[in-house]
């Protein structure tokens, strides 16, 4: 017996070559992109975006500035004032002071842009489209679309002015909550939800679960392109696929569950006793306040023409 | 007893009660020792780690850590877990286990904080460790923009920072690139110079010379199967070779491991 017999049983056809199983070079067909691999593609999106966001994050522009804790609650003043404004003319304008603060911001006006605009239209538009029928809103019809059962059907324009004070207004409100998560860091968001009362202990939960997710889409990465690596033929049935996506999901429930485990471990070897302790927050600066202060005045003069205004 | 750090009396262990871990195992580990625990995968000297950090309790057997009995119960004693804590860190083996919060500076302020420091003194810390780990460009980093090696600083600073007398390391090289590797080696020893009682869990043999002066060897059977000097256990190629730490290839001359290559007409 050799040496090499004596450790391994290594079969024969092992460790003689191979011919491919069918010829190099091309034969024309082409396979089409799968669900599983446009998520999987999709997966990898976030995390593009989420670096991008954290690039702006830490770029020096105006918002950059300012404490989170105020940039928060100021953002939360300006959506309540925001809730209140009536006229759609008043809501386009303060977008486009929004579109300045971005600018000044250093964020990229075009994704600005793309990132608010790209939902509207398919959330808030499809539950707008039906008040502006006649048949909810009543009014003077400027579209006429027909007659149903004797009643002639049409858009308003009372019914087009109330989707247009909808749609800037979630436009707007988009914009705000935009404007402040494009121009904080995520972990200081999360502490800053402390000065709104936010439990330490959930916002400790959301940390670890934010920080996690990358872990977890690593993980999905790793095992699609691992199947990717063995797929010989091209595998054209969705079953298969769904196949792989119920392990993919079994086996990830397993390895969070270890994970979360092993976490829990490292914690409680960390002096964790169940009492989230967070770092101390920055102090308020004179920047800070003139934000603050600036953001009070901006939101009442917006209410007080808004008022002026009627309707 | 005074310089007795732990003691583990015929300690078993099982996972889910049916997969065997540790099998009536018992050592001592006294201040200021190196010691290494070497074996195969699954031999059980990850969980005598866990064991000793009071992380997983014993199904049979007792242990003591600073003259004081360690069970479930008297881990939930406030004053006990502070003090025992406190004394006592843990590096894992897998770096994403440990590196939880959502950056670096919050990670490596959480040991801090949990043991009750005042604010500026937990900041005073972390800016030192930071510094000294060489990571203070890295502090608003997120744990997901981090390479591996990255990590592992990170998790080591998450522990140093608390200033433990007794560092526990889990396959503590596994993963890292050389240079890493020489970094993480050069920084134990001096750990272990300046006093600190250092446990390591490894199945690296090239750096146990420098890494521990004693060596305990698990073998497949989750019992210890030799307790001695690194040098003399290292020696024994016939212990490493039933212990599955070694193969027939292997061999070691004047403090240096040597692989043979098989011969191409020795296969079959």
């Amino acid at each position: 017996m050799t040496m090499a017999q004596a450790v391994t049983t290594t079969p024969r056809w092992l460790l003689e070559s191979q011919v491919g199983l069918c010829s190099c070079g091309r034969n024309g067909l082409r396979r089409k992109t799968g669900f599983v691999e446009k998520t999987i593609t999709g997966s990898t999106g976030l995390v593009r975006t989420v670096l991008r966001s954290d690039d702006i994050a830490a770029s020096s522009g105006l918002m950059q500035s300012i404490d989170e804790r105020i940039k928060l609650i100021s953002i939360v003043l300006m959506l309540v004032a925001v809730s209140f404004v009536r006229h759609a003319s008043l809501l386009l304008a303060a977008y486009a002071v929004t579109l300045v603060f971005a600018h000044l911001s250093q964020i990229p006006l075009r994704f600005f842009v793309k990132r608010v605009w790209l939902f509207i239209p398919i959330f808030t538009g499809i539950v707008v489209l039906p008040a502006t029928l006649n048949v909810i809103t009543d009014g003077r019809i400027v579209v006429p679309l027909g007659t149903v059962f004797g009643h002639r059907l049409g858009i308003t324009s009372q019914g087009l002015q109330a989707a247009a004070l909808i749609v800037s207004r979630v436009a707007l409100s988009i914009s705000l909550v935009v404007l402040l998560t494009l121009t904080t860091a995520w972990s200081r968001l999360l502490s800053a939800l402390r000065s709104l009362f936010v439990p330490r202990i959930f916002i400790v939960i959301l940390g670890m679960a934010y920080r996690y997710i990358f872990q977890l889409l690593d993980v999905t990465d790793e095992m699609y392109v691992a199947r990717k690596a063995r797929t010989v033929k091209a595998d054209r049935a969705s079953a298969s696929g769904r196949r792989f996506v119920a392990a993919t999901a079994g086996s990830l429930f397993g390895k969070s569950n270890e994970l979360a485990q092993e976490v829990h471990q490292a914690m409680v070897a960390r002096c964790w006793r169940g009492n989230a302790r967070t770092l101390a927050s920055r102090r308020i600066s004179m920047r800070d306040v003139l934000w603050f202060g600036g953001c009070v005045f901006v939101a009442l003069v917006v209410l007080v023409i808004d008022r002026s205004l009627g309707g | 007893m005074a310089d007795e750090v732990f003691g583990v009396e015929h300690v078993s262990y099982s996972y889910l009660g049916r997969i065997m871990a540790l099998d009536d195992v018992s050592l001592t580990i006294n201040r200021g020792e190196t010691v290494a625990f070497v074996g195969a995968n699954g031999s059980g000297k990850s969980t005598m780690l866990k064991v000793l950090d009071g992380l997983v309790y014993p199904d049979s057997g007792q242990v003591r850590a600073f003259d004081q009995l360690m069970t479930e119960q008297s881990l939930e004693d406030d004053q006990m877990i502070e003090m025992f804590r406190s004394r006592v860190g843990f590096i894992f083996q897998n770096s994403d286990a440990q590196v939880f919060s959502p950056t670096v500076r919050e990670e490596v302020a959480f040991g801090p904080l949990n043991m009750g420091l005042d604010s500026s003194e937990v900041s005073r810390r972390v800016d030192d460790v930071l510094n000294m780990l060489d990571l203070s460009t890295l502090s608003a980093r997120a744990p997901y923009q981090l390479s591996g090696g990255q990590k592992k600083r990170v998790a080591i600073a998450s522990v140093l920072v608390m200033n433990p007398e007794v560092l526990l390391f889990d396959e503590p090289t596994a993963g890292l690139d050389p240079r890493s590797q020489r970094w993480l080696v050069e920084l134990i020893v001096e750990l272990a110079r300046s006093g600190k009682t250092i446990v390591i869990a490894t199945h690296d043999l090239e750096t146990l010379p420098i890494l521990a002066n004693r060596c305990v060897v698990f073998g497949e059977d989750h019992r210890i199967a030799a307790d001695g000097p690194t040098v003399a256990i290292l020696d024994d190629v016939e212990l490493l070779r039933s212990v599955n730490l070694i193969h027939d290839h292997v061999h070691r001359h004047d403090g240096t491991w040597h692989v043979h290559e098989h011969e191409p007409d020795h296969h079959f």
